[in-house]
C-alpha cells in the first residue's frame, strides 16, 4: 500500500501552514517526520486524517496499482496528548472498541492478551481512565489504534510520554510492526528519530522533503537534517 | 515599604488596564477595529487606565453603598428600631471579618506580585493589607454616617462602625495566622469549612433575630465593645506585621486551582476538565450488560449519576414534598381551596419556565462533551455518521427518561390537585395538564441536546465558540421567563404546547438525523 499527499494546502487565518506539501509513503518503512516547532506536522496529520478540511490537493491511498480516497479503517492516528473516555475503566473501553470494530478486529485475542501487548499491569484494567497516569492513558490510545489494525499509523510525539522501559517496547512493538504497515512519526527528538525510523521527512516552510542520509555517518546527517530544518 | 506597595499597585493596575483592553476586544463588532498591538497604543492604554482606577476607588465606595442601603431596607421592612441597627452591624462585621479577609483571598493580583514576579511577600501583603484597611474604613466611614444618622443613631456611634470594622479584621486575620503555624493549613475563603460556615449562620441569627423581637445591643454598649476591640486589634496588627512566613502560605493559596481562571487558557481548561471529571464516580455495582453504543451509554449514564439521576431523584422528592404540603394546607384550609381552585386554572405557563429550570440537559450535555466526547470525537470511527446517529439516540432516551421522573409527579400532582381543590368545568383539562407537563419535559430534553448535536459549540480546548448557540440558549430562557407572567387558560396554553412541542420534537429529531454527521465534530 502507499499513502499518496498530493499539493497538499492548508491556511489558518492568514497563515499558510502547508503550501503544498507532497510525498508518498510505503508500506514497511517507519517515516520520521521532523519539522521545528509549529511547523504544521499536526496539521498535516489532522488534514490526512480528515479531522480538519484541506483548502486544496489530495490524500489517497494506491493499492495493487488503483488509487482510491482514504477510508476510515485505513488510519490509525495516535494524538500527542492522550484522548481516552475518562468515566470507563481499561477493559471496558477495550470491550467497547472492540464491539464497535468487530469486523475489522475479529476473533483476535482476548481483552487480557491486548492488556499484556502494552504491559498495563492486572490491577490498573479495572481502575478508572481518569485515575491512569499519563503514560498509560498513552498506552490505551496506542493500543486501541492498533486493534483495529489500520494500514497507516499517524503517531504525534508518541514516545515521549513513556519511561525508558515501556519506551523501548513500543520500539520494539513499531519495529515489527512496520512489515505491513505505513508508520509515520512525528518527533522533536532527532536521536529517537534517527534510532527508530527508516527515512526522516523534513516539513519545511510547508513542504515535505526527505533527507538522503546517502554515505554519511550518523553525525554527518544529523548536521543536515539540522541545517535542512534552518532552511539552509 | 511604599516602594514595594507602589509596584505593586502599579502592577495591578496594569493587569486591569489590559483587562478592560482584553474586553473590548472580545465585543463583536468593536474587535474587528481593534488590532493586537492594541496592547502598546498609548491613548487607548491611557483611557482604560483611566476606567481601571476609576473601577478600583469606585470598589471603596459601591460595595459599602449596598451594603448599608439593604441593611437600612431590611430595618424597615422588619420595622426594627433604632437601636437595631448597630446591633445588627456589630454582628455582620463579624461575619465580615471572617468571609472577607482579603489576607487569605487567593487573587491575581497576588499571584502575579509574590509568585511570577517574586516581590517580597512581607512587605506586598503588610503594604496592601493596610492600603486595605484604609479603604475599608474610609468606605465605611462615608456611610456609617449618612445611613446611622438617618436611623436616628449618635455621630459617635457612626463613627464606631467603622473603627469595629477594621479592628475586628485584623483580630480575625491574626488569629488565623497564629492556627497556620500551629497547623501549617492555610485558609482559604472563598472555601470556608464547615464550621465557619455554621459560625456565620449562628451569627446570623443573631444579628437579624433579636432585632426582629425587639431585643438590641444599645448604643453604650457597642460604643464600649468598639472601644474593648481597639487593643486586641493593636496587638493583632503587631502580629501581622511580624508573621514571616507569608510566602509559605501563599505557596499553598495561590494554586491554579483557587485561583481557578488564571495564567493561560490551558490552565483554565484543565480546571474545567478536572472539575468535571471529579464528577464521574465508580462503585462495583455499575455494570452493563448492553454492548456496542448502549453499552458505552450506559456506562456514562451511571458513572455520572451525581449528576444526572442523583439530582433528578432530589427533584422528584422534593416535588413530592411540595404536593404533599398543598394537599395538606388544603385540608386544613378547605376555605382557601377555590381561590387555589382557581390558580390552577391559569397557573401552566409558570410550568414551562419550571420545567424549563429542572430540566437536566444543559448541565448533561456539557458533561457529555468534557468526560466523554471531547476525547472519543478524535476517533474516526465515533464521527462514522451511523456511530453518530446511534449513540445520539441512545443518548436521547435516557436523557428523556431522567427528566421524565421529576415531570411524572408535577404531570399527575396537577390534575389530581386539580380534583382536590373542586374539579373543573371541563374534564379535558385533566388530561391537557398531565399530557403537557409530559411533553414539556420531552422537549426540554430533545431540545438541549439537539441544539448540543448540531451546533457543538465547543472547541477542542472546550471553549464555547458558538454565538448561535449562546443566542438559541438565551432566546430559550427568555420565551420561558416571557410566558410566565402571562395568565391563559390552561385548557388554550395547553393544547397549544402540546401540539407545540410534538411539532419541535419531530421536526427536531429530523433535522439532528439529517445533519448531525456534519456537525457534530470538534471545532
Amino acid at each position: 500500500m502507499k499513502l499518496i499527499l498530493d499539493n497538499i494546502k492548508k491556511k489558518y487565518d492568514k497563515k499558510d501552514v502547508l503550501r503544498g506539501a507532497s510525498f508518498t509513503f510505503e508500506t514497511g518503512y517507519i517515516y520520521g517526520l521532523l519539522g521545528r516547532n509549529g511547523a504544521g506536522k499536526t496539521t498535516l496529520f489532522n488534514c490526512i486524517n480528515e479531522d480538519v478540511e484541506i483548502d486544496d490537493g489530495r490524500c489517497m491511498v494506491e493499492v495493487n496499482g488503483g488509487t482510491r480516497n482514504i477510508d476510515v479503517n485505513d488510519i490509525g492516528y495516535v494524538l500527542s496528548t492522550p484522548m481516552v473516555p475518562e468515566f470507563l475503566t481499561g477493559r471496558e473501553f477495550l470491550k467497547f472498541f472492540i464491539d464497535i470494530n468487530k469486523k475489522e478486529i475479529g476473533q483476535g485475542k482476548t481483552i487480557d492478551e491486548y492488556f499484556d501487548m502494552v504491559s498495563i499491569d492486572m490491577e490498573d484494567r479495572d481502575r478508572l481512565i481518569k485515575d491512569y497516569s499519563h503514560g498509560m492513558k498513552n498506552k490505551m490510545q496506542m493500543l486501541v489504534n492498533f486493534m483495529a489494525n489500520p494500514q497507516i499509523l499517524l503517531l504525534d510525539e508518541p514516545l515521549t510520554s513513556f519511561d525508558v522501559v515501556v519506551a523501548d517496547e513500543m520500539k520494539q512493538l513499531l519495529r515489527r510492526m512496520k512489515r505491513e504497515h505505513i508508520i509515520i512519526f512525528s518527533t522533536h527528538i532527532l536521536e529517537l528519530a534517527l534510532d527508530l525510523c527508516d527515512v526522516i521527512v523534513i516539513l519545511n516552510n510547508g513542504v515535505l522533503e526527505k533527507i538522503d542520509k546517502a554515505s554519511l555517518d550518523n553525525s554527518g546527517f544529523k548536521d543536515r537534517i539540522i541545517n535542512a530544518l534552518r532552511g539552509e | 515599604m511604599l516602594s514595594t506597595f507602589k509596584v505593586s499597585f502599579k502592577l495591578r493596575i496594569a493587569y486591569k488596564t489590559n483587562g478592560v483592553i482584553y474586553g473590548l476586544k472580545s465585543l463583536p463588532l468593536i474587535k474587528k477595529l481593534l488590532p493586537d498591538s492594541l496592547y502598546g497604543s498609548h491613548n487607548l492604554k491611557i483611557f482604560a487606565t483611566i476606567i481601571s482606577i476609576s473601577a478600583e476607588l469606585s470598589s471603596i465606595f459601591i460595595g459599602k453603598l449596598l451594603y448599608f442601603a439593604s441593611l437600612y431596607w431590611a430595618m424597615i421592612l422588619l420595622k426594627m428600631t433604632p437601636e437595631s441597627f448597630v446591633h445588627i452591624i456589630t454582628f455582620l462585621t463579624f461575619i465580615g471579618a471572617i468571609l472577607n479577609t482579603n489576607m487569605f483571598n487567593p487573587t491575581k493580583d497576588k499571584y502575579y506580585a509574590i509568585c511570577l514576579m517574586r516581590m517580597d511577600s512581607g512587605k506586598y501583603v503588610i503594604s496592601n493589607y493596610i492600603y486595605y484597611l484604609i479603604k475599608t474604613f474610609v468606605g465605611f466611614l462615608v456611610f456609617s454616617v449618612i445611613f446611622g444618622m438617618i436611623s436616628g443613631i449618635g455621630i459617635i456611634a457612626c463613627i464606631a462602625v467603622s473603627v469595629l470594622v477594621i479592628s475586628v479584621k485584623p483580630c480575625y486575620s491574626a488569629w488565623v495566622l497564629m492556627k497556620y503555624k500551629r497547623t501549617k493549613k492555610a485558609n482559604n475563603e472563598n472555601k470556608p469549612s464547615v464550621i465557619m460556615w455554621i459560625t456565620v449562620i449562628i451569627l446570623l441569627v443573631v444579628a437579624f433575630l433579636p432585632p426582629y423581637l425587639g431585643y438590641a445591643i444599645s448604643e453604650g454598649f457597642f460604643l464600649l465593645l468598639t472601644t474593648l476591640m481597639v487593643i486586641p486589634a493593636v496587638s493583632s496588627i503587631i502580629y501581622i506585621f511580624k508573621f514571616g512566613a507569608y510566602r509559605k502560605i501563599y505557596k499553598e493559596l495561590l494554586t491554579p486551582e483557587n485561583l481557578y481562571i488564571n495564567t493561560s487558557k490551558k490552565t483554565t481548561t484543565e480546571a474545567q476538565l478536572l472539575a468535571m471529571q471529579k464528577k464521574i464516580t465508580m462503585d462495583p455495582s455499575q455494570i452493563s450488560k448492553k454492548t456496542g453504543y448502549k453499552y458505552f451509554n450506559d456506562l456514562f449514564v451511571k458513572r455520572h449519576s451525581k449528576l444526572l439521576t442523583k439530582s433528578a431523584k432530589w427533584i422528584t422528592l422534593i416535588s413530592i414534598l411540595i404536593y404533599l404540603i398543598v394537599v395538606g394546607l388544603c385540608l386544613f384550609f378547605p376555605d382557601k381551596t377555590k381561590k387555589f381552585n382557581e390558580v390552577l386554572h391559569s397557573s401552566l405557563p409558570y410550568f414551562l419556565f419550571i420545567m424549563y429550570s429542572i430540566n437536566r440537559g444543559s448541565i448533561i450535555t456539557q458533561a457529555m462533551f468534557m468526560n466523554c466526547d471531547h476525547s472519543m470525537l478524535t476517533y474516526r470511527f465515533y464521527r462514522q455518521p451511523k456511530a453518530i446517529l446511534s449513540l445520539f439516540v441512545e443518548r436521547l432516551k435516557s436523557i428523556i427518561i431522567i427528566n421524565l421522573m421529576p415531570a411524572l409527579v408535577i404531570a399527575v400532582g396537577l390534575p389530581s390537585l386539580m380534583l382536590i381543590t373542586g374539579g373543573t368545568d371541563q374534564p379535558i383539562n385533566y388530561l391537557l395538564l398531565f399530557v403537557s407537563i409530559l411533553s414539556m419535559s420531552v422537549f426540554f430534553s430533545v431540545h438541549h441536546i439537539v441544539l448540543y448535536y448540531l451546533l457543538q459549540p465547543y472547541n477542542i480546548n472546550l471553549e464555547s465558540r458558538s454565538f448561535t448557540y449562546a443566542i438559541a440558549n438565551f432566546l430559550t430562557y427568555i420565551l420561558c421567563y416571557y410566558t410566565m407572567g402571562k395568565q391563559i387558560p390552561t385548557i388554550i396554553f395547553g393544547s397549544t404546547i402540546t401540539v407545540f412541542c410534538i411539532i419541535y420534537v419531530i421536526v427536531a429529531f429530523i433535522l439532528a438525523y439529517k445533519l448531525a454527521p456534519k456537525t457534530f465534530r470538534l471545532k
